[in-house]
């Protein structure tokens, strides 16, 4: 029925869109001179019906399970529901459900037997009302539309608020979802903290999350200083930006300025393959290769590293960011005008120093844009740590230990048993609030710094 | 003294900076420049002429090898420059570059301090010692392009702020600011207006005394006024290359007379 609504719509807007265009070229054809050509008066008659039933009838889906539900509980024998929980409730109104969907389980009693009958039949009704909710709109609409139709009507006009209307409406949807999440980030971060004190989550040097969540638990007492795992997430992205960006800026600079055609044909392709390696795989190259060879080379020299360490996670996912890193170098450096290259080599600079001096200084924006992303992606990075750092917090900056992240810390803190009202679950959530402001004041000073230190050319 | 250089000048009109031999100029599949023979006076200024697209600015760039930078031109043929051939396996284009400076169509200020505009090209060369040398070289160098007067008090602003004339003034500036013996500039008033194009072609008949001077223009009044020889280009031929005066007056070929008079361009 649903998609009955949808096709009704589809159909009446496109003919909406023919009877007002042929009406618009009626006139021109009789001799006025239209304000817009036809076509958009056509288009103007589609978008005015499209958009506003179309949120209707979303409304309206989103709206009838609630309405419907409600009221099926609403006429149960007055008595059934006295005494019970929500939790409960909810069980009965999902046994009706299943009835009404055709799967009876056991022996019902005749109440909910009648009460699914009840929503069947509600639920028919419901379908039914959109489809001629739909199509009495259309109609009207149509009518509306069809009434503006004159030569000196602003079709053009009308489409383009329309349009504009809607372009709004979509960016709002996004701030309004990332307003969403932050929120939810900050009420239950707020929860968190009314268990665990604010001065111990964020100078308490120890983390030991794993309390018990029912009493017949056996586990650690408890302990929420978050430094020892920001500082697992600074080692690690560390260590791999500080890979990623001198060999993603040479590659790209390189790839750029000195590769002969065929070399550059077959890299560019090859980095960007790079870029799409799930980064689970990168997680076990790190397990197997990378950390394996990190500490043979360490015991050959004689210094003792752990089986799973930073460097192993950050090297590996330094790697793993590298073609970020060039294709969005490569992308600054071609967007500089070539004027200035020709005027730096006209000056007799050579190539390298074209590249470095007035190409790189210019590019700096784009590529220090592509740096940042980096350092979030790095900061975000959850699939390489989980199985390359370790899950112990330890309060170091030695890349040859094994630590752990922020991110990680969320994973495990979620995974297996979980409740909502305790500190070990809540604190998921107070490390995701935290590693959101780490990013965001990253974010914010490096644009101020290439604010600053940009060199516009134009 | 000066009066004495004039006359020498005058006197040694046949001292070639510039000859050219047999150049042909492709790119890929295109002939730009079909058989090019032209000798370049020293501090001359030479203008080169001709309808769009028949490859003044082709030519140009090859005296620079400023068509190395393009990878499909292929150029064959003799240029030298005081007697040595420039395309020759033991003459290193990044110095050719510095004796041979360069101005375009379009200025191009590098997106850095006035100052470091200018500076760019002797540091790069180690022109100077020191920085009251590189402040000296700095100043001469924006004098020479007639804009240290604008320019003076705020020489660490972005050059790319300053207005279109000045901007192709501080190019200039940037390419004398090398040294070079031989100036080439590709269409340098194109962008500009009336009032700044006029300073510009002030500042070329002074660059006349040090430098010898090759300019491409559409213009056949600003050829007219700041060259003393001219070379008229057409489908990639030279087509009559002489006096400014005898071209303009008393031009030989056909062709000539029918672009100086309007008729094909
Ligand atoms: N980079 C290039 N790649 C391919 N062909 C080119 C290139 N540059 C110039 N040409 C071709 O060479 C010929 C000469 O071009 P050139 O730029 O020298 O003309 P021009 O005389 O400077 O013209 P204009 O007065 O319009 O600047 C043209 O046919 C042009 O299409
Ligand atoms: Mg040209």
């Amino acid at each position: 029925m649903t998609t009955l609504a949808f096709a009704i719509l589809l159909v009446a807007s496109l003919a909406a869109y023919a009877l007002n265009r042929r009406a618009a070229t009626t006139i021109r054809d009789g001799g006025a001179r239209l304000h817009s050509v036809s076509n958009y008066h056509g288009l103007f008659a589609l978008l005015l019906m499209l958009v506003p039933v179309l949120v209707v009838i979303l409304i309206w889906l989103v709206l009838q399970g609630p309405v419907v539900n409600a009221m099926v509980m609403w006429a149960l024998p007055a008595g059934t529901l006295d005494g019970l929980d929500t939790g409960q409730a909810d069980l009965i109104l999902a046994e009706i459900q299943s009835i009404s969907g055709g799967r009876i389980f056991g022996d019902p009693e005749p109440w909910k037997l009648a009460a699914a009958a009840h929503l069947t039949e509600l639920r028919e009704l419901a379908a039914l009302g959109l489809v001629l909710l739909t199509a009495l709109l259309c109609l009207a609409i149509m009518y509306v539309a069809r009434r503006k139709v004159a030569a000196g009507f602003r079709a053009r006009q009308g489409v383009e608020r329309i349009i504009s209307g809607l372009m709004i409406f979509c960016s709002v949807a996004a701030i309004f979802t990332t307003v969403g999440i932050v929120a939810s980030l900050a009420f239950e971060t707020y929860k968190f903290l009314r268990l665990v004190p604010l001065t111990e989550f964020l100078f308490g040097l120890n983390w030991e999350p794993q309390i018990p969540i029912r009493a017949d638990q056996i586990a650690a007492a408890g302990a929420f200083g978050w430094l020892p795992v920001i500082a697992g997430t600074i080692v690690i992205t560390f260590v791999a930006i500080f890979i990623a960006v001198p060999i993603g800026l040479l590659s790209a600079i390189y790839l750029f300025e000195f590769a002969p055609k065929r070399i550059r044909s077959v890299a560019k392709p090859l980095l960007e393959i790079l870029a799409g390696v799930p980064t689970v795989v990168y997680g076990f190259f790190a397990i197997l290769v990378v950390a394996p060879a990190i500490r043979s080379l360490g015991a050959s020299m004689g210094i003792p590293v752990a089986p799973n360490t930073a460097l192993a996670a950050g090297g590996v996912m330094g790697i793993m960011l590298v073609p970020f890193i060039s294709s969005f170098a490569d992308d600054a450096l071609s967007a500089v005008p070539r004027s200035m290259r020709d005027g730096a080599l006209a000056l007799g600079a050579t190539r390298a120093e074209t590249v470095l001096n007035v190409l790189f200084p210019a590019a700096i924006p784009g590529i220090v844009g592509g740096v940042l992303l980096a350092v979030s992606r790095a900061i975000g990075e959850t699939m390489i740590v989980v199985m390359a750092a370790g899950l112990m917090a330890n309060l170091t900056l030695n890349p040859l230990e094994s630590v752990t992240t922020v991110t990680v810390q969320i994973v495990t803190l979620l995974i297996g048993d979980t409740s909502f009202d305790n500190p070990k679950t809540l604190a998921a959530f107070a490390l995701g609030m935290m590693l959101f402001i780490v990013t965001l004041i990253i974010n914010i000073f490096a644009l101020r710094i290439v604010r600053k230190y940009r060199e516009a050319y134009d | 003294m000066d009066a004495l250089r004039t006359v020498t000048r005058d006197i040694d009109t046949n001292s070639t900076k510039i000859s050219a031999r047999g150049v042909q100029v492709h790119y890929g599949d295109t002939h730009a420049i079909k058989d090019v023979d032209v000798d370049i006076k020293e501090r001359s200024v030479t203008a080169f002429i001709g309808p769009s697209g028949c490859g003044k600015s082709t030519f140009l760039r090859c005296i620079n090898r400023m068509n190395d930078t393009i990878d499909i031109c292929r150029v064959t043929g003799d240029i030298r420059i005081d007697g040595d051939d420039i395309y020759d396996r033991s003459i290193d284009p990044v110095q050719l570059r510095a004796r041979v400076g360069m101005v375009f169509q379009k200025p191009n200020p590098f997106p850095k301090s006035i100052y470091d505009n200018v500076a760019y090209g002797p540091k790069i060369h180690g022109l100077a010692r020191s920085r009251a040398e590189m402040d000296e070289i700095v100043e001469r160098s924006l004098r020479r392009g007639a804009i240290w007067d604008e320019v003076k008090d705020r020489l660490h602003a972005p050059g790319t702020g300053l207005s279109g004339g000045q901007q192709q003034r501080l190019c200039i500036a940037r390419a004398v600011a090398t040294d070079p013996e031989v100036l080439l500039m590709d269409e340098p008033c194109s962008a500009l207006d009336p009032i700044a194009t006029a300073q510009i072609e002030e500042l070329i008949d002074t660059l006349r005394e040090k430098y010898t001077v090759v300019i491409v223009t559409h213009s056949m009044q600003q050829a007219a006024r700041v060259s003393q020889k001219t070379a008229f280009f057409h489908l990639g031929n030279l087509v009559e290359y002489g006096d400014t005066d005898d071209i303009f007056t008393n031009p030989k070929d056909r062709r000539t007379e029918s672009y100086i008079s309007g008729r094909i361009g």
